[in-house]
Formats: C-alpha cells, sequence, structure tokens
C-alpha cells in the first residue's frame, strides 16, 4: 500500500465535490462531467502503459480480479497447458490452477532459484507447443526480484501461448511499456502506485478482449437489449465496455488517472533510480549484520525497491515488524506475503514468516537510517 | 469475550491455559485442530498477530520484548 498525493485526494474530491454522477449514462452537467473524467481517466492509465489503444485498459477492482478475469475467460485449447512459477503471488497461480481444473488442461510450474530469479533454460523446457498460456509475476512482491518478461514472452510467443503479466509489484516502481514486452495481458494494483483502493486495472491486446467471453453481464455493457418473440435478446458492447459491468467507481478510476500521470510526471526511470539508491544502502548495511538473511538476490539491477528477510534471533517475522512498528515507527509487512510456495519452497515456514521493508518515491535516506537502526536495536535485544 | 473478532477470541483462549508464548508458538497452537475452527488468518499470520496487538491496549494481555522475540501472556485479575 502507497501513501496518497495530494494531486489523487483532490481529483477525486473534486469529483465527489463537483460533480458526483455516473458517467457513461446521465444527460445532466454532472454526467457529462463525470463521463469526460472517466474516459480521460483511461487516457491517462493508457500512456502509463503505453498501451496502443486505451480500449486495451479495463477497470477492475485489483489485480487479482484483472488475473480471474483472463483466467476464467480467455479461450484456451482443450487438452493444452498453462505454464506458471512457485515465485507468483497466490492471485498470480490460484486462479490459472482453478481454470485448469475446470477445464482439464494440464499445468506446469517453473521453479524459482532460491534467490528468486529463473534460469531461462527451464522456461525453454516447459514451454511447449502443447502450452496455451504463461502466467508469470513480473516483479516478485517476496524477492523483488524482475523476471526477463520480454525474453520469456518471445519463447512464449515461438511456441503460441499467450502472457498473462502480474505487474501489481512491477508497473508502480519501474517503467512498464506493453508493446515494447508484447505480453498479451498485465494486471495492475492500483492501491501500489499511489492511487486509491478498491481499484485495478485488466490491460489486454484488443484482439484477445474482443474475442474472450465476458467476466460480468449486465447494465453498460450493451448496444442493444431486444424482446423479439418471447426472448431477450442482448448485443454486447466491445471492449473495454463489455468488462465493466454496471455502477463503475468513477471517483477511484479518476483517482487512478491522477495517480498515472502523478507517477509520469516524475519519471518512472528516475523513480527506479531513486528507489535503488535508498535499497543500495539497505543491501551494503543488512550485509554487515550477521543475523539478518535476505529471501531474493541482492543484486539491484534485477530488483524492485523492497527487501524481504528473517533475522535468526527472532523466531518469528510478525516480532521484527512489531518491534519496529512499537519501538521506530516504522511500518514492515510480515508474514508469508500471500506467497506460500515460495516459502515452503526455501524450507520457511510461514508460521516464522519473512519481513518485507519496501521503499518508495516518498522515502528518503532519513527513514532508511531509521529502520536500520531499528534493525540493529532489535538484534541486540533479542540476542 | 463473543464481542470481540475471532482472531482475538482465538488468542485469548490459547494464552488462557498456560503462563507465557512465543507469536509462533501461538500460531502453531493456533493452526491445531482444537482452534482452527475459532480463527482465521492464522495461516499468514499477520492479521492474527494485529488482533494480539488489540488485545494489549485493551489491558486483557502484556507482551514484552527479550530474547528470541514477543512473549504474550494473559493479564490475570
Amino acid at each position: 500500500m502507497a501513501l496518497k498525493p495530494r494531486q489523487v485526494i483532490n481529483a477525486m474530491n473534486e469529483y465527489y465535490e463537483q460533480y458526483p454522477a455516473c458517467g457513461g449514462r446521465s444527460i445532466h452537467k454532472f454526467g457529462e462531467e463525470a463521463s469526460n473524467a472517466y474516459i480521460e481517466a483511461r487516457e491517462k492509465f493508457a500512456k502509463f502503459l503505453n498501451a496502443a489503444d486505451e480500449s486495451e485498459c479495463i477497470w477492475t477492482r485489483n489485480a487479482t480480479e484483472s488475473l480471474n478475469i483472463v483466467a476464467t475467460s480467455v479461450k484456451l485449447p482443450k487438452d493444452s497447458k498453462i505454464v506458471t512459477t512457485s515465485l507468483e503471488h497466490h492471485s498470480g497461480s490460484l486462479p490459472f490452477i482453478e481454470r485448469a481444473r475446470r477445464d482439464g488442461l494440464g499445468i506446469e510450474i517453473v521453479k524459482a532459484r532460491s534467490d528468486g530469479t529463473f534460469d531461462i533454460e527451464d522456461w525453454k523446457r516447459t514451454i511447449d507447443h502443447d502450452t496455451s498460456l504463461v502466467s508469470i509475476v513480473h516483479s516478485s512482491n517476496v524477492t523483488g526480484t524482475i523476471t526477463p518478461m520480454k525474453e520469456i514472452a518471445e519463447i512464449a510467443h515461438d511456441h503460441g501461448a499467450l502472457v498473462m503479466s502480474d505487474d501489481a509489484q512491477y508497473a508502480p516502481h519501474h517503467p512498464l511499456d506493453v508493446q515494447d514486452l508484447n505480453v498479451d495481458f498485465s494486471a495492475i494494483s492500483v492501491h501500489k502506485m499511489c492511487g486509491p483502493t478498491g481499484m485495478g486495472v485488466l490491460y489486454g491486446k484488443l484482439e484477445h478482449l474482443k474475442s474472450m467471453n465476458m467476466f460480468f453481464y449486465g447494465g453498460d455493457t450493451v448496444s442493444d437489449v431486444r424482446f423479439e418473440n418471447g426472448k431477450i435478446l442482448p448485443e454486447y458492447l466491445p471492449p473495454p465496455e463489455k468488462f465493466e459491468a454496471g455502477l463503475q467507481n468513477y471517483a477511484g478510476a479518476i483517482g487512478a488517472g491522477a495517480a498515472a500521470e502523478y507517477l509520469l510526471t516524475i519519471g518512472m526511470h528516475e523513480i527506479e533510480k531513486y528507489e535503488r539508491s535508498l535499497l543500495e544502502m539497505v543491501l551494503e548495511r543488512f550485509r554487515d549484520m550477521e543475523h539478518v538473511h535476505i529471501l531474493g538476490t541482492d543484486d539491484i539491477n534485477i530488483k524492485t525497491g523492497l527487501v524481504t528477510f528473517t533475522v535468526d534471533t527472532i523466531s518469528s517475522a510478525h516480532d521484527v515488524a512489531t518491534f519496529l512498528n512499537d519501538e521506530y515507527n516504522v511500518m514492515v509487512r510480515s508474514g508469508w506475503h500471500c506467497v506460500g510456495p515460495f516459502h515452503y519452497q526455501m524450507g520457511i515456514d510461514p508460521k516464522r514468516g519473512t519481513a518485507r521493508a519496501s521503499f518508495y518515491l516518498y522515502n528518503n535516506r532519513f527513514d532508511v537510517d531509521t529502520f536500520l537502526s531499528g534493525m540493529e536495536t532489535l538484534i541486540e535485544a533479542s540476542k | 469475550m463473543s464481542d470481540l473478532p475471532k482472531n482475538a477470541q482465538c488468542v485469548l483462549k490459547i494464552l488462557e491455559s498456560t503462563d507465557s508464548l512465543t507469536t509462533k508458538e501461538i500460531l502453531e497452537i493456533a493452526m491445531t485442530d482444537k482452534f482452527a475452527k475459532i480463527c482465521i488468518d492464522c495461516a499468514g499470520g499477520d492479521t492474527f498477530v494485529a488482533a494480539a496487538d488489540q488485545l494489549v491496549e485493551m489491558g486483557l494481555i502484556t507482551k514484552k520484548f527479550g530474547k528470541g522475540g514477543y512473549r504474550w501472556q494473559l493479564v490475570k485479575d
């Protein structure tokens, strides 16, 4: 969860205070303003991802919903297989595991190495002509490692498979260009990128979105619903409307657009570079702390601005989070981070868990120093 | 006690029959058959520990940091 800049809060307040109406359905002034702001927000987000067309961006509730839409609705050949990894967030693996179970498809798991990276040879071995879809986390929310997405997408496409990129952790911290990566789908979580909670985005290439079944049916998804010979006959709209049934979270979408614009104004390359400078400080000091063990690579060039770790003088990562919160006002996450399989793979009991410190554009060197001082005190006090 | 959230009820029940426990010990007990029906979220553990922390604020349990981490204990009248 990222903090929210004034620009995002103002944009949402403006909607609620000045034109609180439904977009796309009311002809009054408020309705027109809401519709315009809603359309503009989608354009801003499409620019953020470098989507070829704004219709390729679907508003969802979160990245989990984006992943579920694809897992449930994309057309996959009978007897084909889905490939995913041991490093996925539960939201990245479970929808596809359930899809495979539903349709009797095969499922194969590419195992991450202990540092959270992948051996590209494993991908070459696993993706074959039976593979219909590959679901991969672009940047792990546990190890922070960045997947060579472009390379994997190329292997997948060479075998006729679609690529679903989980960009929940990647999009807020790095420049994301879905056209350059040539992924077929991307799932984004807006609350991690300075935007409102309960908002996500599904990017999909237009050709796929057009051919996919709808996830929800209802109002605002249709061009016409006729009643003929006792039958109700719907005609559905193209993307994005066909995926956005019912009243939408207009304030959320407007906030998401404002967040995308805010980050682009600062510059994603700048944000990436800045976060890595903070991360470098942490990793350097962590290397000197004998009781701290980093989970994942310490190569900042292939890492998002986060570090996950265990402390061997403490029996539970929750104690690390509690201590830093109580004594230093530093908020870190503890537990299994919804990535059970990788914790089990690494032999880390989920009850012990891991602690994760994340850095973003609003953190500074003083914050990092405070965190590190807290860690030193914690280790001394727990010996 | 029934007004408390499920996770908090579970923490209290676990601590009722013991002197003091570490965070890991509480989570291990919470996942046993006896307690699995009372609590939720004990697999990840973070919301479970947050519930324990709320009980500290309510004065129902205490926590003390020392060797190995925190120990949690019921406040007895």
